[in-house]
């Protein structure tokens, strides 16, 4: 993929162009409104206003990480959402049973294609996680995300949110202090996520 | 055992992601090996990133990709629209012209008629002199030769009821030519309009094959 060519072609109105860079960035776009949203239809939404506005606001693009410009329009459109959703009922994450009552481990978020030992584990760390995320308060969390879901550097968050590289080492050291402690409290529910490779050095 | 301070704690995250520089690592290391709870934050911090990176991936429930529609791209107008658009809007307004002064010549013929029958019978003139006497009892019929007309005006009495047999050759109907023009501008109208509407459906029926061709590969 000719991504500058691609770009370019874009800022000239060329849909096409700017639909082949959707298809390479649509998955990291919506996997970081998910985290920071904790919610499939929203994030869903908030993606779709991303590339919307992405598509709108190209000519404002002056080269750099593209990956970064986008995510800080998805991160931007998260926000919106965020204080929409303070503004409205919210509807759980975990689907509810007939009773109504909350079901505990959402098994239906897991990858069908895995075997059922591998669903159940899946399912309950990325519950554990999201629960987790849900806790930090929103810069944190996005940075985070960006950074240890996402795999982005420190300049790409602090292009991405608009921050100095300073903000972004000290919210990201908070945000892993504060995940941790949290996950602490999901040790019994994962054994396998415990289970870590053994890094070595810093 | 001392909790590390919160600058501790961002100094071991930047190690983490190889935010620092070789004296900084170094001296940092040599603090690692010195106090067991800068050992212990680093684990912690690790383990947090380790988990973290282990986030399932979700499938997308749909493609993001744009349409026209939402991008708000919208077909190309053709340029001989607003060119047939215009000749529309002046042939309407000369239809509507031409409408209108041919309402208004028969709305004039038909107040000047009752004037011109109300002559004879309201203004006391009393019959003319041609006319032949006439009586109390006595009712004209018209025939195909004599025009009667009467004034809608008149309140006839047992006297005046009968009215005379005006037949002069003046109040004689004559066939009004008719006028074809509004018909014309009509249909010039008609035709420009669906002239505009099929080049632009064209037009658009051109634009969706491209876009859909596009967006189909």
């Amino acid at each position: 993929m000719d991504e500058p060519a691609l770009i370019r072609d874009a800022q000239h109105g060329d849909l096409d162009a700017f639909n082949t860079l959707v298809l390479a960035y649509q998955d990291i776009v919506y996997n970081t409104a998910l985290r920071i949203l904790g919610d499939e239809d929203l994030a869903a939404d908030a993606s779709q206003e991303a590339f919307l506005s992405a598509f709108r606001a190209l000519n404002s693009y002056r080269g750099g990480s593209f990956r970064a410009w986008l995510l800080r329009t998805v991160t931007n459109a998260c926000y919106d959402e965020l204080r929409r959703k303070q503004r409205r009922p919210t509807t759980p994450l975990e689907p509810e049973t007939e009773d109504g009552d909350e079901v505990e481990t959402p098994r239906w978020l897991a990858d069908p294609n895995a075997s059922p030992e591998e669903q159940l584990d899946q399912a309950e760390l990325e519950h554990a996680i999201q629960h987790c995320l849900e806790k930090l308060p929103t810069d944190f969390r996005t940075v985070v995300v960006l950074a240890d879901i996402q795999g982005l550097d420190y300049t790409e968050i602090a292009a991405a949110v608009k921050k100095p590289l300073g903000t972004i080492k000290s919210r990201l050291a908070r945000a892993r202090l504060r995940l941790r402690e949290c996950l602490q409290s999901f040790r019994e529910l994962l054994p396998a996520a415990f289970r870590l490779e053994e890094e070595h050095g810093l | 055992m001392m909790t590390p301070s919160f600058r501790d704690v961002e100094q071991l995250s930047a190690s983490l992601d190889g935010q620092l520089s070789q004296a900084e690592k170094t001296r940092l290391e040599a603090r690692i090996q010195l106090d067991p709870t800068l050992a212990a934050a680093l684990v912690d911090l690790r383990q947090a990133r380790a988990i973290l990176r282990r986030t399932p991936k979700r499938r997308l429930p749909r493609n993001f990709t744009l349409t026209p529609k939402m991008a708000g791209i919208r077909p190309p107008v053709p340029r001989l629209v607003p060119a047939l658009g215009w000749a529309s809007v002046v042939a309407m307004l000369l239809f509507v012209f031409t409408l209108g002064t041919n309402l208004l010549g028969r709305l004039s013929f038909g107040a000047a008629a009752p004037m011109m029958a109300a002559a004879p019978s309201g203004m006391g003139g009393g019959p003319a002199a041609t006319q032949p006497p006439v009586t109390d009892n006595m009712q004209v019929i018209p025939t195909a030769e004599t025009f009667v007309m009467t004034a809608p005006e008149a309140t006839p009495s047992d006297e005046t009821r009968l009215v005379a047999p005006a037949a002069p050759p003046a109040t004689k109907a004559t066939p009004e030519p008719v006028n074809i023009w509004p018909y014309i501008w009509l249909g010039l109208a008609a035709v420009l309009i669906a002239a505009a509407l099929l080049i632009r459906r064209a037009s658009v029926q051109a634009f969706r094959r491209k876009m859909g061709g596009k967006h189909n590969t």
